[in-house]
């Protein structure tokens, strides 16, 4: 059902005050409310992706704390502070029920928070979600790995990236990517992009749950999105060919559609 | 002026295809390169340099912490310092340091150097490290938690050697009901405490609000200036004019009996030092958030190259090392001394793969010749003022 009329919708931020700080939002588009969490990289900024979802949706796209255009919160330091800040800032916006879909760190995140708060998710999508502590196929070390080698292993074909980085990066752009980094680390450097109670806690989700991988993904093996599929009630597991875990970065026409086809067909 | 005698005791026997095939000799060089022979013989003669350190005269001698690598080979630098304890008599022992931000039980730190304390009959200095970048990866410890990890385990440390009745300690990232260290430590208040200083001014201000002793990690003359500069300048906030023993340089040295014959053998060995045992990306020594976006922005904007890129010449004449005859390292350390204003040397003599012949050699060379000549030297203030100023 890909639609290939409809042009991308533009998003505007806004701030939000929350404990500590304020974050940064951004939110495009009309029809039912999304809740669209962020991957580690490539926070602060309306890609396309966010555009082909927000032809179909209210897409509220909100910068991690520590994150784009959000604030460090001292508050925030761990995966668990995390849903308490996301739950907070969903009684905020005056969404009771939202689609959530969430990317990478941003699909944990949704994991968890619909783990605690089940009856807030109208239907979940998880793409290429750590979280989950798989023992002989952990998530990639990517802390380790020089600027290119994390490129070369997040993309199917990382010259597609490379048309988007900067040539020579400067001190500021360095430093945007460091932040991010360390945002990661926070909440992720032990244990590794996992929460060891995750799993034994998925058979708590309700919501109608696609879970969307790419096949090249070389940072969260897809073992952990067929134990997401496996454990969460009412899931699918669905795969993107040809793609690495950068995901919407390197592919935003496929997983804008088969996100929008899979929440279109709720209730 | 003081003299410390610095071992790293790395471990010389790398592969031929070391260069090629490993990005560094720390985290994840894997262990089958350590040949568990040749590591034996290592041990026994490094503490033999260090135990022959204190017959020359040497104030100090000293160890430290690393895990996982071919750089050093003392995960736990107490147990060295035990080694020495017993074997020595008149030297400091000093421990340069513990690695207080990766343990997860500072108390334990506290326990051992209050042992140590006590088997040196009051010899024990405790330095205090955060640990080293690749040490977050190896300990699984949050590198964004470094510094406070480090304040917290600090703290609590010294209060622990310090307070006569059980106390709780509660900080954000540990909590002990019941603190209550026995033994406690011979020197009062507690043992000499010694800082490194990379640059921070939070740790200049610290050390120079605590009297500990600030020294430097190898960098180039003019940055560990900048360093030394800022110590004595928050010294100088709080009102006092420090004493120049509280500020080490750390440095490398070899010293043969010319400087044409120094250099034609010291070279390969802090060549090792600085190519090899520091062979390490920034991503290694500086995972995310183990340094704040201010220093990193202070980092990036200084434009230096780091250590492992810097050819033996450059690293001569960056001060990185001394390296020739005795009276050439003695006129090099005058120079760095009215330069720098610091009153102990923390001298790094079994250099990289350097033989034990040669340590031995250095060792006694500058025992015998430099560290004589340094010491008058620095009993005349007046005079190396003078001849700071004539030197231009």
């Amino acid at each position: 059902m890909s639609d290939t009329t409809t042009p991308p919708v533009d998003g505007a931020t806004e701030r939000l005050d929350v404990r500590g700080g304020s974050i940064q939002i951004t939110r495009g588009g009309h029809g039912p409310p999304l809740l669209f969490l962020h991957s580690a990289g490539g926070s602060g900024t309306w890609l396309p992706f966010h555009g082909l979802l927000a032809r179909r949706f209210e897409v509220v796209a909100p910068d991690h704390p520590g994150f784009g255009g959000s604030d460090d919160l001292p508050e925030v330091e761990a995966i668990d502070d995390l849903v308490y800040h996301y739950l907070d800032v969903l009684d905020r916006l005056g969404f009771d029920r939202v689609n959530v879909v969430g990317a990478s760190l941003g699909g944990w995140i949704a994991a968890e928070l619909a783990v605690h708060s089940p009856h807030r998710i109208e239907r979940l999508a998880l793409l290429g979600a750590p979280g989950l502590r798989v023992p002989g196929n952990m998530a990639t070390d990517i802390f380790l790995m020089t600027p290119d080698q994390v490129v070369a292993t997040l993309y199917r074909h990382p010259e597609v990236a490379a048309a988007t980085a900067p040539a020579e990066p400067d001190i500021d752009f360095i430093l945007s990517v460091q932040r991010e980094m360390a945002g990661l680390a926070r909440y992720g450097w032990a244990p590794y992009l996992n929460d060891p109670k995750l799993e034994r806690r998925l058979h708590r989700i309700s919501a109608p749950t696609l879970v969307l991988w790419a096949d090249h993904d070389r940072v969260v093996p897809i073992e952990h999105g067929r134990i997401y599929a496996e454990r969460i009630p009412d899931a699918t597991l669905q795969i993107v060919e040809d793609c690495g875990h950068a995901m919407y970065f390197e592919q935003p026409g496929a997983f804008a559609d088969a996100v929008t086809e899979f929440l279109e067909a709720g209730p | 002026m003081k003299f410390v005698f610095f071992h790293l005791m790395p471990y010389p026997y790398l592969p031929d295809d070391f260069d090629e095939r490993y990005a560094s000799p720390s985290l994840d060089f894997p262990n089958k390169h350590f040949d568990p022979k040749l590591g034996n013989k290592l041990y026994h003669r490094y503490l033999d340099e260090l135990e022959h350190a204190e017959k020359l005269g040497f104030d100090g001698i000293a160890v430290n912490e690393h895990h996982q690598t071919a750089y050093g080979l003392m995960p736990s630098p107490n147990i060295m310092a035990a080694a020495l304890a017993r074997r020595t008599s008149r030297a400091k022992v000093m421990v340069l340091g513990n690695a207080i931000g990766i343990r997860d039980h500072p108390l334990r730190v506290a326990e051992e150097i209050a042992m140590l304390d006590h088997l040196t009959d009051g010899r024990i200095v405790s330095g205090f490290v955060r640990g080293i970048g690749w040490e977050y990866y190896a300990h699984s410890i949050n590198p964004t938690r470094s510094r406070e990890r480090f304040n917290e385990a600090h703290d609590l440390i010294v209060k622990a050697w310090t307070t006569d009745e059980v106390f709780e300690w509660v900080s954000p990232n540990y909590e002990f009901r019941y603190v209550n260290v026995w033994p406690r430590p011979l020197q009062e208040p507690h043992p000499p405490i010694y800082i490194p200083g990379a640059g921070s001014t939070e740790t200049m201000r610290f050390c120079a609000e605590k009297r500990y002793t600030y020294m430097s990690v190898y960098a180039p003359t003019p940055v560990v200036k900048r360093w030394f500069d800022g110590y004595r300048a928050a010294a100088n906030d709080l009102g006092y004019e420090p004493d120049p023993e509280k500020l080490g340089l750390s440095i490398p040295v070899y010293v043969a009996e010319t400087d044409e014959q120094a250099h034609a053998e010291g070279r390969q060995h802090v060549e090792w030092l600085y190519h090899k045992g520091l062979k390490q990306g920034i991503e290694r020594v500086m995972p995310p958030g183990y340094t704040s976006l201010g220093s990193l922005r202070g980092m990036l904007s200084g434009r230096g190259k780091p250590p492992n890129e810097y050819t033996y010449e450059e690293l001569i004449d960056a001060g990185m090392a001394v390296v020739g005859s005795p009276d050439t390292v003695g006129e090099r350390f005058e120079q760095l001394m009215d330069e720098l204003g610091f009153g102990q040397i923390i001298s790094l003599m079994g250099v990289g793969d350097m033989p034990h012949y040669r340590t031995i050699k250095s060792m006694e060379l500058f025992a015998g010749q430099v560290m004589p000549a340094l010491r008058r030297r620095s009993g005349e203030p007046r005079a190396a003022e003078q001849a700071g100023v004539s030197g231009g």
